[in-house]
């Protein structure tokens, strides 16, 4: 089996890695089209002709395309992700601050949804066909189809204005403990919440349904093992596997897809820093968020593929 | 607000070493001034002073300007503080008054940008500088110019060399001390060229890098291109980026130490999240009171109003209305409210289309309702403009030129004149800023009015700036657009580098020879009431001829949280806080 | 948007033919979650093509001395912050979404379907290499591709549907990919290639209509996104130009208003963007179960 699942993680490996050198090219290319003049957005509408030409001679952005993508590849790899020109500063601490703000993000969403939506999944699944579960998956469905602004709209003026129990802001003031930025994050994590439990629950149902008419579930029963214990050590687990799945393919957007989200709760992750270094034709910037978020989605992908793998009893034995 | 020098209520203080015989001998320097000889000690004063100053003492006295144009007037033209507090009654303080060791939280705007000096011309980047940095004049909320790194200035009489005196004695944080050569090498570099300073729109034509010349260890003069009657103002804190920094520093470093010689030092600066201050010890005015000044930025004003009501700030720069009216009445809160020049310029491309022939101007500028535009964008926190760049708060504004109002018949009339009677199409494009897209709808309802079918295209800054050259920038090239201008203390950037024929901000591809020699001898003047005849004639003309719809010129906002006071603000949004304190 | 409900749809489609047509037509138009998606489709949809009549004001006239009115009888849904009326303005909002988003999806559908069939049908290299780049594509999050894409060309209508249609059309390519290479494999196919019918034929001709039940569902999921994705760019200031009444548009302009108290200026235009995309979306899962 560690043969198999060592060849399979090389060769996923290895096609994300080519997956990511096209992507990287495409953002390249694709930052070439974008309007304005470097040189110009960093110095500002009311520079000279002379001085704009002169720094983006500096900058290097009146190479041909090519030798720029090479320089900044080689570069890249190497952990220099360059200096913004907008700001004149190293781009990684940027990149770093807010990937590290998406993260607590979602990770909060994940903590209360993830729980949430597997109950919610296995308990519809367990009455089956009662309007129980009938509420729980309508109103599943409805919930992950509500745009992002809208939810968010919905739960800032109910919860922040109207009943001023959660904070509107999600950044908490500087040098605040870890649970005071958890309760700021609370109220944008909401938007996420209702549009993942949605998925969530109905593959927990799923699974759950799957598992409880199999094989093993009745002869658990007739053995005279307790509901609980069957619950916890076959169903749950063919429950998580397409949790799991969803999860590590939903990652991507928690991370980078969010800038509805962190617009309206003017929180900086990287959703934001890529729409203003797009904006303002930050280079290095917007290819560096781009890669980055970029990346994560494929190794989480790649992850999840081998988490199933790993856990799936029944993929296992083969190759897939 | 009122333009009084003192706080209301609170006690003031003489100058000291001010002889008895002519300010103050009490707490309340009024009651002993009265009692005192006004001629005896006006005598004394006058002898010291220079033809232009003693001619604005005349025209004071005369009564042909009032307490805020002699105060403008007199401190431009380096009257001391002391003659004209005597003059009118109401003498300085040195100390600042207040509880020191408070931390000052203050929401300001997201730099756009690197925090450099030389090309800074966003709010958020401004208020930054003047933190640590100093400018040689300091242009304070009530319009009047105050000595900083400057002690003294004088003109010669036709007002093209001003000499300025340095202040001794002041440090940079980095220890090396202030001189003549700090202050040419600052000065220089922003006028160059080449340099693509933020600050040419200011110096443009006024001043050359080889015009600032050092005299002496303490005295600099400036020999201007033409005479500048205003020129002081321009090397104040309205030019925002005027900051002293030592000969030889580099702009770009700036932000890495935030060098300077005023009241605060840095402490901690993070790009894209805040920045803090702490007192600088050798400061070589009055210390400092907070023990901290902690700057957070807010890319929204929503989030700022949010944490000032959650007493997460205590300031916050600036505030739009739109968005905050619940804040005005508010008891919660303390808002900061300027009369300001601070307006948007609807320009009309004067060399192309249907908007060649200035009666289709006219008549576009006879569909809005001034007064109703202003109660329902601004709550009456606004003045209406008289579609020229003079607006209420400036002294030379000439008041009695007759106020364009909507009259929607005769603009009807003109447009038949013009041949248009059945209506036509223009494409209106502005910026994504504050209250200017309402405003262009207003416009665009207005219009309709007439039979003018506007269409708007909305655009973010950076697009509709675009490379802010003619040819390539929307800015500069649409037949209508809306463009925001920030305050400035006298007219004189206004009128020149939109309008100008020469003009580098001239969308409206205005060129007008008598409209040039108007603002050239203007600009020139240095007497007030001449300069208030000649701007009556450029208003004059300005309303006939329209490349601009000047509609309203908008108060300036900020706020506080009710227990901290000392915060001074001024309408280009910069933040004073050294003698801030709560409670 | 995610690649596990694509997958099912796509293992759903490539189950054998259930009850005739007709029947299943009935049974979809029977089921309540159809019916209420229809109802409220078809109720945006009438305000959109009815708005001008049904509209109380303007949707356009500012009334300066009326702006931010609350709720009243004379304004039911309040004023805005140049006095227009607000539920005028929610009206006239509904014709511009439901103009670009159907159009974008439509432009996706083809386009996807065309992709789809191709490399359903050629496999090989061609499956290999479009695969790749499709896969390249979806490591983005959607909305992020979109921005980019609309910060270069510049927002405006046709701006818009062009590159949603773009962005939706590799999904609904997955789709039809999945499909084709089901029917690949049948007989009638390697008939028509015996009668030498030309690859065009077989994929459009013949192939084509036995794929279009999963298209179809495909179709009305995208449009739920369509419409979500359109909403959020207005939002984000990369859709349609004011003085237009698009609610994203609308949102955005009056969302800081909120916390001042001012919440109708947003309440109603955001209800009306999720009972919209609710709609959709009932409608598709009602047209779902109706081919299941």
């Amino acid at each position: 089996m560690g043969k198999q699942l060592a060849k399979m993680l090389v060769k996923r490996l290895g096609i994300s890695l080519l997956t990511l050198l096209l992507l990287s090219a495409l953002v390249f290319a694709g930052g070439q089209l974008l309007p304005g003049n470097v040189g110009r957005a960093i110095l500002g509408p009311l520079a000279d002709a002379a001085s704009v030409a002169a720094l983006n001679h500096q900058l290097g952005t009146d190479l041909p395309v090519p030798v720029m993508y090479w320089r900044w590849i080689s570069h890249f790899v190497l952990g220099d992700f360059g200096t913004s020109y907008s700001f004149q500063l190293p781009v990684a601490p940027f990149i770093g601050h807010a990937l590290l703000n998406s993260l607590k993000l979602a990770g909060v969403a994940f903590v209360i949804v993830v729980p949430l939506s597997i109950f919610g999944g296995v308990y519809a699944a367990m009455h089956a066909r009662s309007w129980i579960d009938k509420v729980i998956s309508i109103s599943g469905l409805s919930m992950t189809v509500i745009p992002e602004f809208v939810s968010s709209i919905a739960f800032i003026l109910i919860f922040g204005v109207w009943l001023g129990w959660l904070p509107v802001s999600a950044t908490a003031p500087e040098g605040a403990g870890a649970l005071t930025q958890i309760y700021h994050l609370i109220l944008p994590s909401m938007p996420l919440v209702f549009i993942l439990f949605g998925y969530i629950a109905r593959m927990a149902r799923a699974g759950t349904v799957e598992a409880l008419d199999s094989d093993y579930t009745r002869t658990a029963v007739l053995k005279g093992l307790t509901w609980r214990v069957v619950i916890f050590r076959h169903v749950l687990r063919n429950a998580l596997l397409p949790t799991i799945t969803v999860v590590a393919t939903q990652l991507g957007y928690l991370v980078g897809g969010l800038v509805v989200v962190e617009s309206l709760f003017r929180y900086q992750g990287i959703g934001s820093l890529i729409l203003t270094a797009a904006r303002d034709k930050d280079f290095p910037m917007l290819e560096a968020g781009i890669l980055t978020v970029g990346s994560i989605y494929v190794l989480a992908t790649v992850g999840a593929d081998v988490l199933y793998t790993v856990l799936n009893p029944r993929l296992r034995g083969g190759g897939r | 607000m009122e333009d009084a020098l003192c706080q209301k209520g609170e006690p003031v203080m003489c100058q000291k070493g001010e002889p008895a015989n002519g300010a103050c001998l009490s707490e309340t320097g009024l009651e002993v001034f009265r009692v005192n000889s006004k001629f005896q000690w006006l005598d004394r004063a006058r002898r010291e002073a220079n033809d232009t100053q003693n001619h604005v003492i005349d025209e004071f006295l005369a009564g042909h300007i009032d307490r805020r144009g002699l105060l403008r007037h007199g401190s431009a033209f380096g009257l001391s503080a002391a003659v004209m507090g005597g003059l009118i009654g109401a003498p300085m303080r040195e100390a600042h008054a207040g509880t020191p060791g408070a931390t000052i939280r203050v929401a300001s705007a997201t730099p756009t940008g690197a925090i450099n000096p030389v090309t800074v011309a966003d709010l958020g980047g401004l208020v930054l500088l003047q933190q640590t940095g100093e400018f040689l004049i300091v242009d304070e909320p009530n319009l009047q110019l105050k000595p900083a790194l400057a002690t003294s200035w004088s003109a010669n009489t036709d007002g093209t060399v001003w000499t300025f005196k340095i202040r001794k004695g002041v440090k940079f944080i980095s220890g090396k001390t202030l001189t003549a050569d700090d202050v040419v090498y600052s000065i220089a570099r922003l006028a160059d060229p080449k340099q693509g300073s933020n600050a040419l729109s200011v110096f443009k034509g006024v001043l050359d890098p080889t015009g600032v010349k050092k005299v002496d260890d303490h005295t600099v003069e400036f020999h201007l291109d033409a005479p500048n009657g205003n020129f002081p103002y321009l090397v104040s804190s309205d030019n925002y980026n005027a900051i002293i920094l030592p000969a030889g520093s580099d702009a770009a470093d700036f932000q890495k130490t935030f060098d300077g010689t005023g009241p605060f030092k840095l402490d901690t600066f993070t790009p894209g999240q805040g920045v803090s201050f702490v007192p600088n010890p050798h400061y070589w005015g009055p210390k400092a009171l907070p023990a901290k000044v902690q700057f957070t930025f807010f890319a929204d004003q929503q989030s700022s109003v949010l944490a000032l009501q959650g007493g997460q700030v205590d300031v916050i720069q600036q505030i739009a209305l739109q968005g905050a009216q619940g804040l005005i009445n508010n008891p919660q809160v303390n808002i900061i409210n300027i009369k300001a020049s601070t307006h948007r310029q609807v320009h009309m491309r004067t060399d192309v289309g249907v908007l060649k022939d200035k009666r289709v101007r006219q008549a576009i500028a006879l569909t809005l309702d001034r007064p109703a535009i202003v109660k329902g964008l601004f709550h009456g926190l606004a003045d209406i403009g008289n579609d020229s760049p003079f607006a209420p708060i400036f002294p030379s504004t000439n008041k009695s030129v007759p106020q364009r109002a909507k009259n929607i018949a005769k603009a009807k009339a003109l447009l038949a004149a013009a041949g248009l009677s059945g209506g036509t199409e223009l494409t209106l494009t502005t910026e994504q800023v504050q209250e200017i897209p309402d405003y262009a709808v207003l416009i665009q309802n207005a219009a309709a009015e007439i039979g003018v079918k506007i269409n708007l295209k909305i655009e973010t800054s950076a697009a509709y700036y675009g490379q802010a050259t003619y040819g390539n920038s929307d800015w500069l090239d649409a037949e209508m657009g809306i463009t925001d201008y920030g305050h400035r203390g006298v007219p004189n950037v206004f009128l020149s580098a939109p309008l100008l024929s020469t003009g580098t901000w001239n969308s409206a591809h205005f060129k007008d020879p008598a409209y040039d020699s108007l603002v050239a001898s203007y600009v020139a003047t240095t007497d007030l009431s001449k300069q208030r005849e000649i701007s009556g004639k450029i208003e004059t003309l300005l309303l006939d001829e329209t490349p601009i719809i000047f509609g309203y010129f908008y108060n300036y906002l900020a706020a506080t949280a009710p227990n901290v006071t000392g915060v001074k603000v001024n309408a280009i949004s910069q933040v004073f806080l050294a003698g801030a304190s709560v409670g | 948007m995610s690649a596990t409900t694509d997958s099912i749809v796509a293992t759903l489609a490539g189950e054998p033919a259930g009850p005739p047509k007709n029947e299943r037509l009935k049974a979809v138009l029977k089921s309540p979650i159809f019916l209420v998606g229809a109802i409220v489709v078809l109720f945006w949809i009438i305000c959109a093509v009815f708005g001008p009549w049904i509209e109380p004001y303007s949707p356009y006239d500012d009334d300066l001395l009326n702006t931010l009115d609350p709720p009243s009888w004379q304004h039911w849904f309040g004023t805005d912050q140049i006095g227009r009326d607000i539920f005028s303005r929610v009206i006239a909002g509904s014709r511009s979404i439901l103009l670009v988003a159907p159009l974008a999806t439509l432009l996706g559908t083809v386009t996807g379907t065309t992709l789809g069939l191709i490399t359903g049908y050629f496999g090989g290299i061609i499956d290999t290499l479009l695969s790749r780049v499709i896969e390249v594509l979806l490591a983005l999050p959607l909305i992020i591709v979109a921005l980019m894409a609309l910060v270069a060309l510049g927002p405006s209508d046709p701006t818009v549907i062009v590159v949603i249609g773009i962005i939706f059309a590799p999904l609904i390519a997955r789709t039809v990919r999945s499909a084709v290479l089901a029917e690949r494999q049948l007989d009638y196919v390697s008939a028509a290639q015996l009668r030498g019918e030309s690859a065009i034929t077989i994929m459009f001709v013949e192939i084509l209509p036995n794929v279009l039940p999963p298209i179809m569902v495909e179709t009305t999921v995208r449009l739920g996104y369509a419409i979500f994705t359109v909403a959020s760019l207005s939002f984000l200031g990369f859709g349609i130009q004011p003085p237009s009444a698009d609610w994203g548009l609308a949102i955005s302009e009056n969302y800081d208003l909120i916390t001042g108290g001012y919440w109708w200026t947003v309440v109603f235009d955001a209800a009306a963007t999720a009972s919209l995309v609710i709609g959709v979306n009932l409608l598709a899962d009602g047209i779902q179960s109706g081919f299941e």
